[in-house]
């Protein structure tokens, strides 16, 4: 695949889109000194961060071989929207305040590909709102992947034990699911 | 034993047992009876599963107390930092969160060995050829403590999609994947300070693992792989800079696929040699397999047999680029 640097433009609307979601200043910090570089296959952009020396080797590289994936994965847009890849949600854990955690039980159902309902919600900040991007952590506060806030966060109390709270859009089971 | 009677005794262990009757001729050749029969025996035994605790993402003192807290009871493996014997009982060592989490491999001791061997520092450029699943290159990534560049090469469409899904688990920042033929990296823009080679081979050292590899197959198919393994040594040798240090590794057995092939090499490359392994495993490589004499430095190579060392066979050999002896 061929292999550019990320067209300034393009770059600050995914700043905007994680920036939003996930806190101010987050895109830079998970960037660090590295660079942005995009790679597209179909209609799919993915996104990576690369150091910067390793840029100009790359191109010539990209000239006759066939790159695959390149330093840290930031992330994919497709469809116009742009989904984090789960490399980075380690990182990302500590830099937002946009996380859900949830019970053990909770937990487990989500690495199945389930989604998050009121009795598995053992903290959710209050300032979140209905459509939010959320990450999804166990009472160890590790990672377990994103999910879609299906409510505003102030109107917990009101949902009863089984309603849905947050909807699975990727989870750490995935590394299981997809290689069987 | 002469050649009739070997072939008979070879005819008689092959049809009780349930292997082709090449594959016992060699090992007779190679081993005489009793060794052979404790061979046959030890495909038999289940391998012991084993993972490697990935420091990347956690360490083993955390990994060792979560795991116990789950009925998982681990083992130090001796000449292995991050290696650990695990009895998982009846839980799929996949399954389980702190896998999904990225704290842990499940990973061959032959395989793990082979990367301790060839010792990825940081700040280097690391080149691992037939790179998928991954479980080499995110050790290779962990060892260099995702500093420098581990460039994994994979031609398989299908186990590329395995390979970056490890790197991904497993939080590996420092890689370079690129699909194509490993034969041909003239192109390759780097000179890497170190390669690993796990060649794709027959898998004869797979018996344990796979018991219809006793029967799939035939001399013409090793044959097949020892030329291609002998072209992609080939490949590497040539990218690898002076003075750099390269691991040649099979999951087979057969000296065709292992001694033989760097026997080639160092009569092509007078600027290759074989160093000495300082860890303690496993047992010296072969210097005269069926009688044939080859380069006295192959006993500084290592095998893992199943008989010997309880794990499936396997293959190490370490060599060296010397500086200033290439045209």
């Amino acid at each position: 695949m061929k292999i550019d640097l990320v067209d300034p433009v393009d770059w600050d609307s995914i700043i905007e889109q994680i920036d939003i979601e996930f806190g101010a200043g987050v895109t830079k910090s998970l960037l660090g000194n590295r660079v942005p570089v995009i790679m597209s296959s179909g209609s799919t952009r993915t996104f990576y961060a690369i150091p910067t020396d390793w840029m100009s080797s790359l191109t010539d590289a990209a000239e006759t071989l066939d790159i695959q994936f390149v330093g840290k994965q930031l992330g994919s847009v497709d469809k116009g929207r742009f989904r984090l890849s789960l490399q980075i949600l380690d990182e990302l854990t500590g830099l937002t305040k946009s996380c859900i955690i949830v019970s053990r039980q909770g937990a487990e159902a989500f690495t199945y590909g389930r989604s998050i309902i009121k009795e598995s919600v053992i903290e959710l900040n209050s300032s979140l709102v209905r459509g939010q991007r959320v990450l999804v952590l166990n009472e160890d506060r590790e990672c377990l992947g994103i999910a879609a806030l299906s409510v505003d966060a102030s109107k917990l109390n009101r949902l009863g034990a089984d309603r849905l709270v947050a909807k699975n859009l990727v989870d750490i089971g995935w590394f299981i699911r997809r290689l069987g | 034993m002469v050649k009739k009677e070997l072939r008979q005794r070879a005819k008689e262990l092959a049809k009780e047992h349930g292997y082709l009757q090449y594959m016992i001729e060699r090992y007779l050749t190679l081993w005489g009876e009793e060794e052979t029969l404790r061979f046959i025996e030890a495909c038999e035994k289940t391998i012991r599963t084993a993972i490697r605790v990935n420091s990347l993402k956690s360490s083993s003192g955390v990994v060792r107390g979560r795991l116990q807290k789950k009925g998982v009871t681990l083992e130090e493996i001796p000449w292995l930092n991050d290696g650990f014997y695990a009895d998982f009982r009846n839980t799929s060592p996949g399954a389980l969160l702190e896998h999904m989490l990225g704290f842990y491999y499940v990973q061959g001791v032959p395989s793990m060995t082979a990367v301790n061997v060839l010792n990825p520092e940081p700040g280097e450029i690391v080149l691992d050829i037939a790179a998928a699943p991954g479980g080499k290159t995110t050790h290779i990534a962990q060892m260099m403590q995702n500093t420098g560049m581990v460039i994994a090469v994979e031609q398989d469409r299908q186990r590329m999609n395995s390979l970056q899904s490890n790197i991904v688990r497993c939080g590996a920042t420092n890689t370079l994947v690129l699909r194509g033929d490993a034969r041909k990296l003239d192109d390759l823009p780097y000179e890497p300070d170190k390669i690993l080679l796990d060649a794709p081979c027959s898998g004869e050292g797979l018996i344990p693992l796979d018991p219809t590899r006793k029967t799939s197959k035939a001399m013409a198919d090793i044959r097949f792989c020892a030329t291609r393994e002998d072209e992609m040594l080939e490949t590497a040798v040539n990218v690898l800079t002076e003075g750099g240090t390269m691991v040649y590794s099979t999951c087979s057995i057969a000296p065709e696929e292992n001694e033989y092939i760097v026997d080639d090499i160092l009569q092509r490359h007078p600027e290759m040699e074989i160093v000495k392994i300082s860890a303690e495993f496993g047992s010296p490589g072969y210097s005269e397999p069926y009688g044939v004499k080859l380069h006295e430095s192959l006993t500084l190579a290592r095998r893992f047999l199943p008989h010997l060392h309880g794990t499936e066979g396997f293959f190490i050999c370490k060599l060296v680029k010397r500086e200033g002896t290439t045209a």
